[in-house]
């Protein structure tokens, strides 16, 4: 059952390093956001699907933390990507 | 060559290509994507090494809260790079002379670590044999709380003291206002409806992460990181907004965990063999006691860190 587990996480890991390949050529930087989604995604799996075979303990906490933190780092860029130069504009505005 | 060698050398490859084409980036913001997956990877690495605790603490400080500060760092080089101030970037032979130093530096370190005696030297087994005595389970807490309190305090003194650099770096009409930007800016779309969904999981999963941290991986600076990034998260949805910083109560929430940990620690004096030292039986409910105004304290100073210096005045 290990050795199942851990040939999961081995293919998914090369899914995910394949995805990466759009973090790196984008063309946009929309391509490099939904890579990073899908790093985050496959990552979480496979940390998981090693974590059981491996038999580390805590894993799942740090498998949530990583779930959350990637949702908030996709928020993170499309502030970023949406509106690049708000810090100025609304900061004088609202003088 | 059994399957998770090679998962770990497939790994060790990933990071290392990662982390070479972050370097080698020529877009700032493509170059901030590359280092919050290259954080992301480390996670899973510092997982392979069992080293649960840190792999929590990369997840949340590597490439969550980093990530978003180089972010907005490279928002502002942007906007300096559109506004011409190319003849400004630094010649080939400055360049030049910095790869060679990070080449030197990384030269040495990888030198130091090969040069290690092998096993290591290690307190490992003296902490776990005095484990018992501080009542926790994890010994990475005991360690952070117990044997080594004064220097964990002294890091928490640190995060004051980066705020108030923060601060000073404030225009003299600004001060007394606050950072970011106000609420309600942009209040609807799709960035709203996960900022409503997100925080309520989040802050769960936050408070669970320090609680847990006596016994198991997390603690006060994880679940905190994760409470930061939830704010945040509102804050950036136009949901909620930074209060500016003559507010009594942000000034009091900054300083509440260092405060409380020396006040618990001098009153060892009285209590305890000494300072920083816990009554015997009390270890544990002492530390969680700390842990629960660190956890806040480190929850408010991210945020203010990442919002920077104040830049606008606060509207009455």
């Amino acid at each position: 059952m290990n050795d199942f587990f851990l040939s999961a996480a081995g293919i998914i890991l090369f899914t995910v390093a394949v995805g990466l390949v759009r973090v790196l050529s984008g063309p946009t930087n929309a391509d490099r956001i939904m890579a990073t989604q899908l790093l985050g995604t496959g990552g979480i799996t496979s940390l998981l699907l090693v974590a059981s075979a491996t038999g580390v303990r805590g894993v799942d906490d740090v498998a949530l933390g990583l779930a959350l933190l990637a949702a908030f780092a996709a928020i993170a860029f499309v502030d970023n990507v949406a509106a690049p130069d708000s810090d100025t504009s609304k900061g004088d505005r609202t003088e | 060559m059994s399957i998770l060698q090679i998962l770990d050398i497939g790994l060790a490859g990933l990071v290392l290509a990662v982390a070479a084409w972050t370097v080698f980036a020529r877009d700032a913001f493509a170059a901030v994507v590359g280092f919050v997956a290259y954080g992301l990877l480390l996670s899973l690495v510092w997982v392979r090494l069992f080293a649960v605790d840190v792999a929590l603490t990369e997840a949340a400080i590597g490439s969550g809260v980093t990530g978003v500060l180089l972010i907005g760092a490279a928002g502002r080089l942007r906007k300096l790079e559109a506004s011409g101030g190319d003849d400004e970037l630094p010649g080939a032979s400055l360049r030049l002379f910095a790869a060679a130093l990070c080449i030197f530096v990384t030269l040495v370190l990888a030198g130091v670590v090969l040069s290690l005696p092998d096993p290591g030297p290690t307190l490992a087994p003296e902490a776990a044999r005095h484990l018992a005595e501080t009542g926790l389970g994890n010994p990475i807490t005991a360690v952070l709380l117990s044997y080594r309190s004064f220097d964990t305090m002294l890091e928490k003194v640190v995060l004051v003291l980066a705020v108030v650099g923060v601060w000073s770096l404030a225009a003299d009409q600004y001060w007394g206002g606050a950072a970011g930007n106000p609420r309600g800016a942009e209040p609807d779309g799709t960035r709203a409806l996960l900022a409503q969904v997100l925080p309520p999981l989040g802050i769960l999963i936050g408070i669970h992460m320090v609680w847990v941290g006596a016994d198991e991986p997390g603690g006060a600076f994880q679940g905190g990181a994760i409470l930061a990034a939830m704010w945040m998260i509102t804050m950036m949805a136009g949901l909620t907004e930074m209060p500016s910083i003559r507010s009594r109560l942000l000034r009091l929430v900054l300083v509440a965990g260092p405060a409380v940990f020396v006040a618990v620690g001098v009153a060892g004096v009285a209590f305890a063999s000494g300072v920083f030292a816990y009554p015997t039986g009390f270890a544990k409910p002492l530390i969680l006691f700390i842990e629960a105004f660190m956890t806040l304290s480190i929850a408010v100073t991210l945020p203010v860190l990442v919002a920077g210096p104040p830049k606008r005045l606060r509207q009455q």
